[in-house]
């Protein structure tokens, strides 16, 4: 234990939080439980890439049950050696993801020292040990247990002190070293969350990330000096110290997670946002000096998130954020922590392209959906990623910037802009195409851990995204918007499941929504409508109209299917969607130029959106045309290729 | 003839091609004519996927990029080619950079162009004689100078081929995947791994232009003095690029920049999506005439260096063998009246 009074000390400062609208990090009256508070202190050698530290533990039984037993996160072991579950499931998904290092940057974590104060004092390191609630792989060491002597009864405490090493990885999961850039990320050893069923505290996955208690955090963090340093909260305190390294102390309370980075390089800039009706945040952004010049694109888009979010959930109560903008190939980019996120830019990054602003309204908006509303992430990724996907889509097209496809050539440093395509919400933002190439991949309501690691992104993040804006489209936004509110002002600071995100969208919209969420939830089937069939034959004076529409797909929902006369009227029907096809009829005096199944284009996730309409003559067409044009654009780049490879002759 | 310097030999490369326009119009009608069964194959394939959809409407209009990229999942072979970045300047990034990455392409775009540096081998012989004569020879002496030195050309193919595999096969990925992986491997901003990837590319791109400026002058060699042998042209090649280093180098560079000065006006003039009235035509037609003058600066290349050699240790026109001459059918010789 390295500094046993200044954990003395901040123990009585974490239970005397004062109030106050300065920002300091404290908070009252509390927002949370606060039943797992930690005080670390932890210091870095940046030579040798480690950090020791020690911690001590606030915790509180807020189950029904007595606790007989702790059980500790150690992510950082998650890359121990290739044994660990990560590992292996980063292998299953795909082989070049696994970065290449060497063996002394795998980075790991030891703990040294395991006890409990007070009372039921006792020394638990000789009853460590790993277990692995998942998957039973006995080489994976990321979860730490250990039997207490004494059962902790609900709503009792205990105070659990503990001494650790750790190896600082080169970068694995946004966390780790490059040169001498430091992102400090699942770092101390970490309690999982006790539930009534017991601890859930998951092995480290490759696909999903973490889940644990509200608290206060308060952390000291020797660095060298002169080095910049950010992280989780705000800084209270910082001394130099004689052998040139320099101490700060950082608090922040109703959170549930804390990180840090730190370099020499670090260029700091501040910004605040202010709102006629939302408490005003200041804006610290840390950003790579070849960045300098993007340093309002992170702190516009940061503004947006705030006051879209802001208006539209629930207000951002700390009153702080730090944006970070992460080193190149550091791989921490894009990552949310509470009060902290990480964005990513390049170094030729044009206007109106997808970064930084669409990671950075992203990472902020999981201050609402991950900071606040602390779902499961190992079990229940969609509820925050899902949901912030969707809100930052909507952010993304509110805001009124029209963003730009882009591509990149030359080792990906040189960006085109396609400024004849704008991005659109509908599919680029709820990011549809690699929804499609997966639709089937998993059922959603797998736990998360279990997706299959290389397609589970596109479930957790691009499913929910397309089924919440289905939702928009077919209920409205004020429907859906009260459901998210509602779900964000019942749920923050606690950890909803998703029946109870089910049961808020069901008693908000006033409707019985669980065969939708049988659909897009619980089941793995794709949607798929189509017109099969568009026929319009003279008959006698009148032209008969035969319109079939068909369900290619396994999953149903209502759509509206539309034929369209050639004197511009139209039949508009509406179609439950459950039977294999639907035949329509029609005898007009004109005949039909067009029938098209979902017209208003409600249903986002149907994957295959061409077959959706079918024409006849004279709008039948456009194909040809179409073709043509495309086929000559094509035919030039190919002639191109064919000159750039003749240099060989 | 005094000896050209380089701007001189570039004048007068440009003068050449621009008076033997045949051959400019015939390599653009081969470019166009091996690309067009793919093309149509192409169209075959997006009338088909695109059927009588109203998506058709807004493909025809602009971009539908929601269809294309619908369109490219549902792909295979050559259809997963067709993607945005075949859009105007775009698509001349895509390919350039393709070629310095050495980026697969699917076999049927490989075998397209595998066919079309085979032709181009074969039309070498007659392209450079022509340019080398400097006045006209017909169809059938281009022809006949492109048959008669095509076999000579396979077997400089074959040393080229071995370079160029060395150069792409070999230096490349020991380049760029494990000399740059290891030099950017604890590099913490962009813009030093920026510096040290385009430093990479101008060493692999001296590295080609110089095995290309050896290859060159060694066709031309093999043409002006009728080299049979493959070996011998390349190292002929070689003595001649070391003895004129200052004029070859130069002569290249001139190249080079003809070569960026089209394609900086194509990335001024590449349309872009448009629509498909008569826009389509007209960006069709804006995409051939870029075609034409790369097309341009490739035979320019062959035309300066052929100049440039000949003004150092030939003369202008000179060509060892004589002319080509197309025989007459045994009917014309028997009326031909005797000497």
């Amino acid at each position: 234990m390295r500094s046993v009074h200044f954990a003395v000390a901040a123990l009585v400062s974490l239970a005397a939080s004062a109030s106050g609208a300065e920002v300091t990090g404290t908070i009252d009256p509390p927002l949370s439980p606060r039943n797992a508070s930690y005080v670390i202190d932890a210091k870095l050698d940046p030579s040798s890439h480690t950090i020791s530290g020690s911690e001590v533990i606030i915790w509180r039984n807020i189950t029904t049950k007595p606790a007989t037993e702790l059980q500790f996160h150690l992510y950082w072991n998650a890359w121990r050696d290739d044994r660990s579950t990560w590992l292996r499931e980063t292998k299953l998904g795909s082989r070049r993801a696994i970065p290449a290092v060497r063996a002394d940057e795998r980075g790991h974590i030891d703990v040294t020292a395991l006890g409990v104060r007070g009372s039921a004092r006792a020394d638990l390191t000789t009853v460590m040990r790993f277990v692995a609630p998942d998957d039973g792989n006995a080489d994976d060491r990321t979860v730490l247990a250990a039997r207490l002597p004494q059962p902790v009864a609900p709503g009792n405490s205990i105070t659990i002190e503990l001494s650790w090493t750790a190896q600082v990885p080169r970068t694995f999961a946004r966390t780790g070293v490059i040169d001498d850039y430091f992102f400090i990320a699942q770092w101390f050893p970490k309690l999982g969350v006790l539930q009534d069923a017991g601890w859930n505290c998951h092995q480290f996955h490759n696909g999903t990330e973490f889940f644990s208690d509200y608290g206060s955090y308060d952390v000291r963090l020797t660095v060298p000096t002169g080095w910049i340093l950010g992280a989780t909260g705000v800084e209270r305190e910082r001394h130099d110290n004689d052998d040139r390294t320099t101490t700060y102390r950082y608090h922040q309370d109703d959170v549930h997670d804390f990180v840090w980075t730190t370099s020499p390089t670090y260029v700091e800039r501040r910004a605040r946002f202010e709102h006629a009706t939302l408490p005003a945040v200041d804006m610290r952004l840390l950003i790579q000096p070849e960045h300098v010049r993007q340093a309002d694109r992170h702190f516009e888009a940061t503004r947006a998130a705030l006051k879209y979010y802001g208006e539209w959930f629930g207000a951002y109560p700390y009153g702080h954020i730090t944006i970070v903008d992460p080193a190149y190939q550091s791989g921490a980019g894009g990552m949310e922590y509470p009060t902290l996120f990480t964005a990513g830019t390049r170094l030729f990054a044009p206007e109106h392209v997808q970064d930084p602003e669409d990671v950075a309204v992203h990472e902020a908006g999981h201050q609402f959906w991950y900071g606040m509303v602390g779902n499961n992430e190992f079990e229940d990724a969609w509820m925050d990623e899902g949901l912030n996907t969707f809100a930052e889509a909507r952010v993304l097209g509110t805001w009124g910037t029209p963003y730009y496809f882009s591509q990149r050539y030359f080792g990906g440093f040189i960006p085109y802009v396609f400024t004849d395509i704008v991005r659109t919400r509908e599919d680029d933002w709820n990011r549809f195409a690699g929804y499609r190439r997966a639709p089937n991949s998993d059922r959603q309501s797998t736990p998360s851990f279990r997706y299959y690691p290389s397609t589970g992104g596109v479930i957790t993040y691009n499913k929910t995204a397309l089924w919440l804006n289905t939702m928009e489209r077919w209920l409205g936004w004020p429907t859906v918007q009260r459901i998210m509110s509602t779900h964000f002002s019942r749920w923050k600071f606690k950890h909803p499941k998703p029946q109870d995100f089910i049961d808020v969208a069901n008693e908000v919209s006033g409707r019985n929504l669980n065969g939708y969420f049988d659909q897009v939830y619980r089941s793995s089937d794709s949607f798929d409508y189509g017109i099969q069939d568009l026929r319009s034959d003279k008959d006698g004076a009148k032209y008969r109209t035969l319109a079939v529409v068909r369900r290619y797909g396994e999953a149903i929902f209502p759509i509206d299917v539309r034929v369209t006369f050639a004197d511009g009227t139209n039949a508009v029907e509406h179609w439950d969607g459950v039977e294999r096809w639907r035949l329509y009829t029609y005898e007009k005096a004109q005949p039909a130029i067009s029938a098209e199944a979902d017209p208003g284009h409600v249903l986002l996730l149907d994957v295959n959106r061409t077959n959706n309409s079918r024409t006849l003559k004279p709008l039948d067409a456009s194909g040809p045309r179409a073709a043509t044009k495309w086929s000559l654009k094509w035919m030039v780049w190919l002639q191109d290729l064919l000159v750039t490879w003749s240099v060989l002759v | 003839m005094t000896a050209l310097n380089a701007a001189q030999a570039w004048r007068e490369g440009v003068r050449r091609v621009a008076r033997a326009p045949l051959i400019v119009i015939g390599v653009w009608l081969l470019t166009a004519l091996v690309s067009l069964p793919l093309a149509l194959s192409i169209r075959a394939d997006l009338m088909s996927h695109l059927g009588s959809s109203l998506a058709a409407e807004s493909a025809a209009q602009g971009v539908n990029l929601e269809w294309m990229q619908e369109f490219a999942d549902q792909a295979t072979g050559l259809g997963t080619t067709f993607r945005p970045t075949i859009i105007g300047f775009a698509a001349v990034l895509d390919n350039l950079s393709g070629f310095m990455d050495t980026v697969s392409r699917p076999v049927v775009v490989v075998s397209a162009a595998a066919a079309y540096v085979v032709l181009w081998l074969f039309l070498a012989g007659g392209i450079i004689d022509r340019y080398a004569r400097d006045r006209a020879t017909r169809a059938h002496g281009f022809f006949s100078a492109s048959g008669g030195y095509f076999f000579r050309f396979v077997r400089l193919a074959v040393v080229m081929g071995v370079v160029y595999a060395l150069l792409f096969g070999l230096l490349h990925p020991w380049m760029f995947d494990r000399v740059y992986t290891r030099l950017i491997r604890n590099v913490n901003v962009e813009r030093t791994a920026f510096m040290i990837r385009a430093s990479l590319y101008l060493v692999f791109g001296l590295l080609l232009a110089a095995a290309n400026v050896i290859f060159d002058y060694a066709k031309v060699r093999a043409v002006v003095e009728d080299r049979r042998s493959a070996l011998g042209a390349v190292v002929a090649a070689i003595h001649f690029v070391r003895r004129h280093a200052g004029a070859a180098i130069g002569l290249y560079a001139l190249n080079v920049a003809a070569f960026a000065l089209v394609l900086a006006i194509y990335a001024v003039l590449a349309p872009r999506a448009g629509g498909s009235g008569w826009m389509m035509w007209v960006g069709f037609a804006i995409g051939q005439l870029y075609v034409l003058l790369r097309l341009c600066v490739k035979l320019t290349f062959w035309a300066s260096e052929t100049s440039l050699f000949q003004s150092r240790l030939a003369h202008a026109g000179y060509v060892a063998t004589p002319a080509p001459a197309w025989p007459d059918s045994p009917t014309a010789e028997a009326l031909r009246p005797a000497p």
